[in-house]
C-alpha cells in the first residue's frame, strides 16, 4: 500500500523470482498486486541468455549440436531431431529408415521424460510431494537408457546430421520392452494418485483458462493448445521420421484450464507409450547413418581403419566443407510444443543465421493474458501448467 | 594462332602450349597434384588426364601438346571414375596418419578426396588393415623430416631439386616395391627445403620447430628476410605467439617462392632463450644486471670520456642484422651525426 498525495493506492509491486522454486529456473515475474489478486502479470526474462543463436554463427553445423542439448535441456533428443532435420533439408539428406525408427522411439522416450519431470515439480508445486518420486522414479529409467546408448543422461547430442550416433543394442531393447510393458500401470498410479484428488482437482479446475481462439491467437502450441480444444499435432500436421505409419490419438482438453493441462499431458504419455510399442515391434536393418560425402560424418569403426574415411573425418570436424547455399525452416512437435530452426546458408561450414522459435517463449508470452486477475497462488499454477524451460526462453 | 575445343568451347591459342596451360588460362579446371607451373611436366600422378578425340586413351593433359583443331574433354564420366581410381591406388597403402601429420588441413589429397568426391568404390579399395603411422627416415639434411609411408611419389621434390635449386641431389626409386624418394646425393645437399615447399601432402615435414598448428589456429605475417641483401619475402606463421614455420608466396618478387636455409629454417633465434634481454654492465669478470637508465648514462658518460680524450674515430658501431630495418637506420644515424664516426659495422654476412 503506497500513499501519493491523499490518495491510497492498494497496488503493491512484487517481484517473484528469479530465485523461486517455483518459477523453474530464471524467470522473474513482475507482480502488481491488489491483495492477493494479480492485477498485472509481466515475466521479465533474459536471465538465463546465452546468446545460442548468435555462437551458432561461429560453429560449423556439427559443432551446434550439442548447444541444442542445452535448449530446453528436459527435451535434449528432440532437440537434436529438430536441429537435424534442419540441417537435412537444407542439404536435402534422406536419412535410413533404422535411424528413422530410432530417432522416433529416442523422441517419444524423451517426450515421457519431459512430461514426467513436469508432473512431478508440477505436482510438487500444488503441494503433492510424492508425486515427484514416482515420476522420477520413471524417467531415471529412460535416463538410464540414453546413458546406455549414448553415455550421456542429460545432454546426449545422439541425433546427429544424416541419422544418428550409435546403433541401439540388444540391452536397449530388452530395457525398452520392460519400460513399454509397465509403463501404462505407473501412469495409472499417478493418475490415482491425483486425477479424483479432491485437492488437486480444486487448485487446477478453472484455472488459468484459454479459450481455443485466444490460444491460437498467442501462437501457443504443444499441450497448451491441445489442452484449449485445438487438434493440433505437428507429428500429424506435417509428419517428419514416418510419423504418418504410427497410429495414436491426439488428446485434447475442453476448457483449456490448467487441469486439461495436466489430462492432457497424462494422455500424451500413454499415447507416447503406444508409439513406442508400435516402433520397436518393428526396426528395420541397415544403416544408421547416412552417406552424404562430406556432411555426415563417416561411422567410427571406418574412420579407425580406412584413409578415405579418416580424411572424411577430418575434413568435416574441422570444418572444411560446404553445404548448400539456401534457407530453410523445419519444426517438430516438442514435448512443449513448436521448436523449429530456422537457418540461412551461405554455402559455408557455418549457418549465416540460425534463429530458433521457441514454444516455451510463445507459450509464456500467453501467461500475463491467462493470469489476469487471479489469485497469487493460481498464478503459480498457471506458470505450472504451461510447462517453460528458461533455457530455451532465453536461448 | 590455332583453334581448339576444350569441353565445347573454342579457344584461339598459340601452337605449343600443354592442354594444361591453355585449359588454365581459360578458366578451366583440371584436378593436378605433380603440376609445378615453372617446373617441366614431370607426368607422374596422371591426374590430369584428358580425353582427346583421335587418341585411344586419355592423355596427361601436363605433358600433351595442343594442335590445331583438337577437341578436348575435362570432365566425363570415364575421366572421373579414373581418377578416382588413380586416388585410389594413391590412399591404398597411405597410413592413418591425418590426426599427427603437419599438413593435414592444407594437404593437396585430402582436398583432392574431398573435390573427386568420397565413393564407397575408394573406400573398399583400403578396409582391411589399417596402415600404421610408421617413424621418419633419414633425409639429406636434419631440417626435415621424411615419412615414406606418406610419400605419393609425385616427385615434386626431385624435379624442384634439379631445375629449380640445380643440386639434383634426390631420385627417385623403389623399396621393397614400393615407389619412394630417395635422398641420393646427400653431399650435394644445400639445406634450402625447397622439396619440403613443394611436397603436397606430408611426407617431406619441417623439423625444426618443436610447436605445431593446423592452418586455422597460425597466423601468417608477411616481411622481409632478416639475413642477406637479397631481401626476399617471407611469411612468418605464428601461433601461441611463437614462430613456428617459415614459408613464402609464390607470386612477390624477388624470390617467387623460393627461399635458402637461412631464410627457411633460421628463426629459432626469435624464441631463444639465449638472447639478452636486460641491460648488463660488465665488473670485474662478471656481468651485473642493471636498469635501463643506469646503463644508458654509463654508456653515454663513456662515449663522451672517449670522444674527449681520444676524438671521435675512436669510436666504432657494431648492430645487428636480426634488429629491424628502423633500429640499425636510427642506430647509424645516431653513431654519425651524435659520436661523428663513420666506423658503423652490421654482421649482414651471415
Amino acid at each position: 500500500m503506497t500513499i501519493e498525495g491523499n490518495e491510497i493506492r492498494r497496488e503493491m509491486i512484487l517481484n517473484m523470482g528469479p530465485q523461486h522454486p517455483a518459477t523453474h529456473g530464471v524467470l522473474r515475474l513482475l507482480l502488481h498486486l491488489e491483495g492477493e489478486v494479480v492485477k498485472k502479470n509481466i515475466p521479465i526474462i533474459g536471465y538465463l541468455h546465452r546468446g545460442v543463436e548468435k555462437l551458432g554463427e561461429h560453429r560449423t553445423y556439427l559443432q551446434n549440436i550439442v548447444f541444442t542439448d542445452r535448449l530446453d535441456y528436459t527435451a535434449s533428443m528432440c532437440n537434436n531431431l529438430s536441429y537435424a532435420l534442419a540441417v537435412e533439408k537444407l542439404c536435402g539428406i534422406e536419412v535410413p529408415e533404422r535411424a528413422r525408427v530410432i530417432r522416433v522411439i529416442m523422441a517419444e522416450l524423451q517426450r515421457i521424460a519431459a512430461h514426467l519431470l513436469w508432473l512431478g515439480t508440477y505436482a510438487l508445486d500444488i503441494g503433492a510431494m510424492s508425486v515427484f518420486f514416482y515420476c522420477f522414479r520413471e524417467r531415471e529409467k529412460i535416463l538410464d537408457m540414453f546413458e546406455m546408448i549414448s553415455g550421456q543422461r542429460l545432454t546426449p547430442s545422439y541425433i546427429c546430421i544424416g541419422g544418428v550416433r550409435r546403433d541401439i543394442t540388444d540391452q536397449f531393447l530388452e530395457a525398452l520392452r520392460v519400460f513399454c510393458d509397465t509403463f501404462n500401470d505407473y501412469v495409472r498410479d499417478y493418475e490415482n494418485l491425483l486425477t479424483k484428488n479432491p485437492i488437486w482437482v480444486e487448485r487446477l479446475k478453472d484455472v488459468a483458462v484459454l479459450s481455443a481462439e485466444d490460444a491460437i491467437n498467442w501462437g501457443t502450441t504443444g499441450p497448451v493448445l491441445r489442452a484449449s480444444g485445438v487438434k493440433f499435432d505437428f507429428r500429424r500436421a506435417t509428419p517428419y521420421c514416418g510419423y504418418e505409419n504410427y497410429e495414436f490419438d491426439i488428446p485434447i482438453g475442453t476448457k483449456g484450464d490448467c487441469y486439461d493441462r495436466y489430462l492432457v499431458r497424462v494422455e500424451e504419455m500413454r499415447q507416447s507409450n503406444r508409439i513406442l510399442k508400435q516402433a520397436m515391434k518393428d526396426i528395420p536393418d541397415g544403416p544408421i547413418m547416412a552417406d552424404v560425402p562430406f556432411i555426415t560424418l563417416p561411422p567410427k569403426d571406418q574412420v579407425m581403419n580406412n584413409i578415405e574415411s579418416l580424411i572424411k573425418h577430418f575434413k568435416i570436424a574441422a570444418g572444411l566443407f560446404q553445404v548448400p547455399k539456401g534457407e530453410v525452416y523445419s519444426s517438430i512437435e516438442n514435448p512443449k510444443g513448436e521448436l523449429g530452426f530456422y537457418i540461412v546458408s551461405d554455402g559455408s561450414s557455418k549457418p549465416y543465421r540460425m534463429r530458433i522459435k521457441s514454444s516455451c517463449f510463445v507459450n509464456l508470452s500467453a501467461l500475463p493474458f491467462m493470469t489476469q486477475g487471479c489469485l497469487v497462488a493460481d498464478l503459480i499454477a498457471a506458470l505450472g501448467s504451461i510447462d517453460i524451460v528458461l533455457g530455451e526462453v532465453d536461448r | 594462332m590455332i583453334t581448339v575445343t576444350i569441353d565445347g568451347r573454342e579457344i584461339q591459342t598459340e601452337p605449343g602450349k600443354t592442354i594444361l596451360e591453355v585449359a588454365r588460362a581459360n578458366g578451366i579446371y583440371i584436378p593436378t597434384l605433380c603440376f609445378l607451373e615453372d617446373l617441366l611436366p614431370i607426368g607422374a600422378c596422371r591426374l590430369c588426364i584428358v580425353e582427346v578425340d583421335g587418341y585411344d586413351q586419355p592423355q596427361p593433359s601436363c605433358v600433351q601438346v595442343v594442335t590445331d583443331g583438337m577437341n578436348i574433354r575435362t570432365t566425363t564420366e570415364k575421366l572421373l571414375e579414373m581418377r578416382r581410381d588413380i586416388l585410389k591406388l594413391l590412399l591404398l597403402d597411405h597410413p592413418l596418419d591425418c590426426p599427427i601429420c603437419d599438413k593435414a588441413a592444407e594437404c593437396k589429397l585430402q582436398d583432392l578426396v574431398y573435390e573427386l568426391g568420397y565413393d564407397r568404390a575408394i573406400a573398399e579399395g583400403s578396409v582391411g588393415v589399417p596402415m600404421l603411422h610408421k617413424p621418419p627416415v633419414k633425409w639429406s639434411t636434419i631440417g626435415i623430416n621424411y615419412f615414406p609411408s606418406r610419400c605419393v611419389a609425385c616427385q615434386r621434390c626431385v624435379h624442384v631439386c634439379l631445375e629449380r635449386v640445380g643440386c639434383g641431389v634426390l631420385e627417385a626409386g623403389k623399396e621393397d616395391g614400393t615407389p619412394r624418394i630417395f635422398p641420393a646425393h646427400p653431399e650435394k645437399c644445400i639445406a634450402c627445403g625447397e622439396c619440403l615447399s613443394v611436397c603436397p601432402v606430408g611426407a617431406l615435414t619441417e623439423a625444426v620447430s618443436p610447436l605445431k598448428a593446423r592452418p586455422w589456429e597460425k597466423t601468417k605475417t608477411k616481411t622481409v628476410c632478416p639475413y642477406c641483401g637479397v631481401g626476399c619475402v617471407i611469411e612468418l606463421n605464428v601461433a601461441s605467439g611463437q614462430v613456428i614455420k617459415v614459408t613464402t608466396d609464390e607470386a612477390v618478387p624477388p624470390n617467387y617462392g623460393t627461399l635458402c636455409v637461412k631464410g627457411r629454417f633460421g628463426f629459432e633465434f626469435i624464441n631463444s632463450d639465449k638472447r639478452l634481454t636486460k641491460p648488463l654492465i660488465r665488473q670485474g669478470g662478471s656481468f651485473r644486471e642493471v636498469s635501463w637508465d643506469e646503463a644508458l648514462n654509463y654508456v653515454a658518460k663513456k662515449l663522451k670520456e672517449i670522444k674527449e680524450k681520444h676524438g671521435a674515430s675512436a669510436i666504432a658501431g657494431l648492430c645487428s642484422a636480426r634488429c629491424t630495418n628502423e633500429d640499425n637506420y636510427v642506430f647509424q644515424k645516431f653513431m654519425r651525426a651524435v659520436i661523428g664516426t663513420n666506423n658503423v659495422d652490421h654482421c649482414a654476412r651471415l
